[in-house]
């Protein structure tokens, strides 16, 4: 992630209400932010996140407002004040107590200006400083202030805090919030944070529609990543390319070769590709890399926007978009009797797979396209036909159930690839020439994502989905590599305890102490695609240390003598995660012994140390 | 060690599709029950045991030549071990007897007593002859795991508290822990968060000079360091982890003798983390003494291209407090302080029933109204067909009262007349979730904070420089109506240019892709 806004990304700037304003910077614009104001983008393109800017009144002659960087000492000049004051002492770790008055009576009220460290009204002292104040001030009033409201709103802070009646009858607590409120209305200040996943997640949870992202708070996303284990990859292993000549067909085709295959996770996104964005945040292939230097955002902005050109035809990635666009596109860069290439590379033919072959999501989806619009936010959109460099393109596959289980079953898998001799092409139109070129490409793409798929070994299974979850194991877990884990978020439990108990102890016991009629005979291989029946959905042997759990971070206010856990915090759903790991059980009948809690007070209970029932010796031993 | 070969890859990073010698594994001996086992191959006879290295657990014994080379999440059966010399060699210590079943194997009655590493500390020198073929026992077996930050978190050799997945999950998903990211931490303790951020910041073995993901690590306790040192080693990620034998109050986080980690993220899990916050500043910390002494500039551990994420790891409020307060005066930003609550939840079958098997866990009371009325009906109808014969009140009144008390627990007829086993025990009532016997309440306090990188005076002109005001076209965000009026008027005087300036955008757009392509 950058540390500075960089022309064309996507930022939440983050008021005092507390409410973000998510948009994307484009650099010679005017940037509103309503009531607060408005300012150039270009003040802070190129400028750290993390800061805190102030709207400046606006200077003769300009219509927008400049902006001052809030220093941390002015941020934080109320706490520091009250720090120092009796009552509520706390350590100062060693730093400056700068000269800030403060009061000791609890029954006042202090307004600190915090650039100058003055104090600018008391409660007690209202009087002298504006008589006419201690009225209370109409509505319409504020907004006259707030209009010509100078001081980055300050002065109607004071002027509303002083005009409030009940002052002096307020303790300091319901002051100090009192004085909160009426902060984050009017002062004039802004934050500009980066859209990672953790803010994006937070942003779309707290203020937009969170059922979108299926309510998965932060510490889901932890979760899910941590115990799908997943993380980078390995380094990018391309297939070499066939360089098929347009007369060949499928035979040309470069083959999946399986012992290249390495570090990928399947994953069955419904969050419109939020959680694919956290796992390719967690794999390094969710930003673009850029040169750690102050000359980097040029780069990004040729990027990022969305006429970029791009120089090879490998962006190509969603060939089963259809945009008008496409066309032009593709014809002027398929000409395949000219090859012009500007860095002199050899272009890569139809059949070239752009896909790495080692740190991969693989997203499996229901739908015929797959709902991944969130990655838009990270410059990456799924359905762009001509998409400029993004790591996401070679890193992220998808594929349709159907093609998955069924393939013969869908077209682009299916239809063989359009052939034609060179002459034949040379006769088309460069519109034809775009279209069989695209044609070819797609092809061999998505013969390459499916056989991939199919081939198996995944490191990981992780899901964030509506569907039930069982029926997604029952076509995923063979694809999985042995001692593979598997991390299912829901955002209710029953669907994970539906399938916890696919995996119960009278299941697993029964299953292996050859109970089972119908597994009878069946070979490893036959039993680790059992294909479910209404007793058993799953083969309760396929999987290790099947667990659920919840989390939930409380949070905290942390100030000088009022510390204490928030009040309200979000309700609603409160997610789950599934954990398991891909067992490989040894064929034939495997009985448990165990001996336990038994040595040293009675020798010969150990002769008796059972042997049995795999399962339920173990679970026994569990509670032993 | 030269781990840019795949061979040195550590099997937390990338365990390959199978067992290896010489690497991690872990055993799973029931569900929540783990043992890392050093794979090796058997050379002879090892330590009296025929089959090599064999480790005992009271699941049975498992040879480590019958768990080498098989795929991850493999089934693996005990074998019966042949103790050969094992037996007449070593020495008969108290209690030995009663380690032994009656076949004469060995019986580890306790998994936590036992220690691996000691059984397989020397290869036996006096047989010549190679390691016994092992032979499958009749029962018995665990699975063989690749090692994961979470199962080693839960097995590793405790040596002090240590961070478990629900906070280091959440923790590193707050401080950004991402590829190529490097991280400050502190102390190393046990080494179970040094172990997940490793898999976190991991983007590759750095070749010689190159810049990777790192994991920057300090403990100032001797032992703690050594062993840390050591299993970093033995994992395979010496390369990832840079561990450090320093108090870091006193001395700080720079590295190889002054040298800055140029870190962007830093977890402290200290006693006290204010102590350690101000050699992480941007700049040269008021009051820091000795640091000029040598005449060397002051350098800050944190990259100066960066924003730093922190979070320290606190079980007091108290040690909330003084950190949050150090961090507003050394200039961190959006503090932020949570406890994690983590819940497990086990999911059963709630099996009550008057025709229930009677297993444990099986409550034989009525499953609901209907049940219970039937029950009591044909109690009644019984005492009256008992009460029939007999007219003497007093005494049949009080038997029946017994009996009638032994049916409806259960235990009486009804059992007798329907001995019920279920055919689908799995099947049987209803499922259930609940949680843990016992949870955890609290495990600490985790501050959050940022310190962003600096920004001068100097930057802010080159900046602007580079962004010059002035060209602004259009108004991006919510707008009040006053200026969505402005906005309203403006366009419809400029409708007249409108083409124009179209024109002027297509060129510059054409200006900018030349730029790009060029
Ligand atoms: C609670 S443990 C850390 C556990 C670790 N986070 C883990 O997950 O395994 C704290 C460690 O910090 C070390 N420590 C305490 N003060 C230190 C200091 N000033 N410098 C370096 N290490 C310190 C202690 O020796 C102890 O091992």
């Amino acid at each position: 992630m950058a540390s500075v806004v960089r022309p064309n990304t996507w930022v939440a700037l983050k008021l005092p209400s507390g409410i973000s304003r998510v948009i994307q910077i484009a650099p010679n614009t005017t940037i509103s932010l309503g009531k607060y104001g408005s300012f150039p983008a270009n003040l802070i393109i190129g400028r750290p996140y993390h800061l805190t800017f102030e709207l400046q009144d606006k200077l003769e002659g300009e219509d927008f407002s400049r902006l001052r960087i809030v220093p941390t000492t002015e941020l934080y000049a109320e706490i520091f004040a009250d720090e120092v004051s009796p009552g509520c002492s706390t350590p100062t770790a060693g730093a400056n107590e700068a000269a800030i008055p403060t009061t000791a009576d609890a029954e006042d009220y202090t307004l600190i200006d915090a650039e100058t460290g003055n104090v600018v009204a008391r409660s007690n002292l209202a009087t002298a400083i504006d008589e006419t104040a201690r009225q209370t001030l109409t509505q319409d009033e504020i907004e006259e202030l707030k209009r010509d409201g100078t001081n980055a709103g300050k002065d109607v802070i004071a002027k509303l805090l002083l005009s409030h009646t009940a002052l002096d009858q307020k303790t300091s607590f319901s002051l100090a919030k009192y004085k909160l409120m009426k902060t984050k209305k009017y002062i004039r200040r802004f934050q500009v944070l980066p859209m990672d996943v953790a803010n994006f997640a937070n942003w779309q949870l707290e203020e937009r529609d969170s059922s979108r992202i299926l309510d998965m708070r932060a510490e889901m996303i932890g979760l899910v990543g941590c115990w799908g284990n997943a993380h980078y990859g390995g380094e990018d292993v391309f297939l070499e390319d066939p360089r098929a000549s347009t007369e060949q067909g499928q035979e040309a085709c470069a083959a999946v070769q399986e012992d290249l295959l390495r570090g990928r996770w399947l994953v069955v996104d419904d969050t419109c590709g939020m959680l694919v964005a956290a796992l390719a945040e967690r794999m390094g292939v969710l930003n673009p890399e850029y040169p750690d230097s102050d000359a980097e955002d040029s780069a990004l902005s040729a990027a990022a926007a969305e006429t970029a050109t791009e120089e090879s035809n490998t962006a190509d990635a969603q060939p089963q978009q259809q945009q008008p666009d496409t066309e032009m596109a593709d014809a002027q860069e398929d000409d395949g009797l000219h090859p012009t290439n500007p860095h002199n590379k050899p272009r890569p033919s139809d059949f070239a797979i752009p896909y790495s072959q080692t740190n991969t999501i693989t997203v499996v989806h229901a739908a015929s396209q797959p709902n991944l619009s969130f990655l838009n936010y990270w410059g990456f959109d799924h359905t762009a036909p001509n998409h400029p460099p993004h790591p996401l393109l070679s890193h992220l596959l998808t594929l349709s159930w159907l093609q998955l289980l069924q393939p013969s079953l869908d077209t682009s898998y299916s239809t063989p690839p359009l052939v034609a001799t060179q002459q034949e092409l040379a006769g088309w139109k460069p519109s034809r020439r775009g279209n069989f070129h695209r044609k070819r490409r797609r092809f061999a793409r998505t013969r390459h994502v499916v056989d991939a798929a199919r081939a198996g070994n995944f490191s990981g299974l992780i899901c964030a989905s509506t569907m039930d979850p069982i029926s997604i194991l029952k076509h995923a877990l063979h694809l999985l590599a042995g001692g593979a884990p598997i991390a299912i978020y829901s955002p209710t439990v029953e669907p994970l305890a539906a399938l916890a108990d696919c995996f119960s102890v009278p299941r697993r016991t029964a299953w292996t102490s050859g109970q089972v009629a119908e597994i009878v005979g069946k070979s490893g291989e036959e039993l680790e695609r059992w294909a479910g029946s209404e007793d058993f959905p799953l083969n309760p042997t396929l999987l290790l240390g099947v667990s659920i759990q919840t989390s939930r971070a409380r949070r905290w206010q942390v100030l000088p003598g009022r510390t204490h856990p928030l009040m309200m915090e979000r309700g609603g759903a409160e997610g789950y995660v599934f954990t398991a790991w891909r067992a490989k059980p040894a064929e034939g009948r495997v009985e448990a012994k165990g001996k336990f809690k038994r040595r040293k007070t009675e020798p010969g209970a150990v002769a008796g140390a059972a042997e049995g029932d795999a399962e339920e010796v173990k679970a026994a031993a569990e509670e032993a | 060690m030269a781990p840019t070969t795949r061979q040195g890859i550590s099997p937390f990073l990338e365990p390959g599709p199978r067992t290896k010698a010489n690497s991690l594994a872990i055993l799973q001996l029931s569900r929540d029950n783990f043992l890392p086992v050093h794979l090796q191959h058997a050379t002879g006879e090892h330590d009296g045991y025929a089959e090599g290295v064999v480790v005992n657990t009271r699941f049975g014994s498992f040879p480590h030549s019958t768990m080498i080379g098989v795929p991850w999440g493999s089934q693996i059966r005990a074998s019966k071990v042949d103790t050969g010399s094992r037996g007449r060699k070593r020495k008969r210590l108290p209690g030995d007897d009663a380690g032994r079943d009656e076949n004469g194997n060995e019986v580890e009655a306790d998994v936590a007593e036992l220690e691996i590493e000691t059984e397989s500390a020397e290869p036996t020198t006096d047989t010549p002859s190679g390691p016994k073929q092992a032979i499958a026992a009749s029962s018995g077996f665990v699975h063989v795991l690749p090692p994961t930050p979470e199962i080693w978190t839960t097995s590793l050799p405790h040596r002090t508290q240590v961070v478990y997945t629900p906070d280091y999950s959440y923790i590193l998903h707050r401080i950004r822990a991402r590829p190529g990211a490097v991280i400050i931490e502190a102390g190393a303790g046990s080494g179970s968060f040094s172990h997940a951020s490793a898999r976190a910041v991991y983007n590759g073995y750095p070749k010689e000079g190159e810049r990777k993901g790192k994991v920057i690590s300090f403990e100032y306790h001797e032992e703690r360091y050594k062993k840390m040192k050591q299993e970093l080693s033995q994992h395979g990620l010496e390369g990832i982890v840079h561990l450090t034998h320093r108090d870091v109050y006193k001395g700080g986080f720079l590295i190889n003798d002054g040298e800055s980690p140029e870190a962007e993220a830093v977890f402290l899990d200290l006693p006290a983390p204010w102590d350690a916050l101000p050699a992480l500043s941007r700049r040269r910390p008021e009051g820091a003494e000795g640091a000029d002494e040598s005449g060397k500039p002051w350098v800050s551990p944190l990259n100066s291209k960066k924003n730093a994420y922190i979070c320290t790891f606190s079980p007091c409020i108290e040690q909330v407090t003084k950190t949050v307060s150090a961090m507003r005066r050394l200039g961190w930003v959006d503090i932020d302080m949570v406890e994690i609550a983590n819940r497990k939840l086990h999911t059963a079958r709630d099996r009550v029933g008057l025709n229930m098997p009677q297993d444990r866990g099986v409550n034989n009371s009525a499953r609901d109204v209907e049940e219970a009325i039937s029950k009591l009906a044909e109690i009644e109808e019984k005492f009256r067909q008992h009460a029939r014969p007999s007219r003497s009140a007093a005494n049949t009144s009080s038997k029946n009262g017994d009996d009638g008390k032994a049916t409806s627990n259960g235990k009486g007829a009804s059992r007798e007349e329907e001995t019920f086993t279920s055919s689908r025990p799995w099947a049987d009532g209803r499922l259930i979730v609940r949680g843990e016997p016992e949870i955890k309440t609290h495990t600490s306090y985790l501050v959050f904070a940022i310190l962003p990188r600096e920004w001068s005076e100097e930057d802010e002109a080159a900046a602007l420089a580079k962004y010059p005001l002035g060209q602004e076209q259009a108004v991006v965000g919510d707008m009040d109506k006053a200026s969505r009026k402005k906005l309203r008027q403006e366009l419809l005087k400029k409708q007249g240019d409108k083409k124009q300036k179209k024109k002027e955008k297509a060129e510059k757009l054409d200006e900018k892709m030349d730029e790009t392509s060029g």
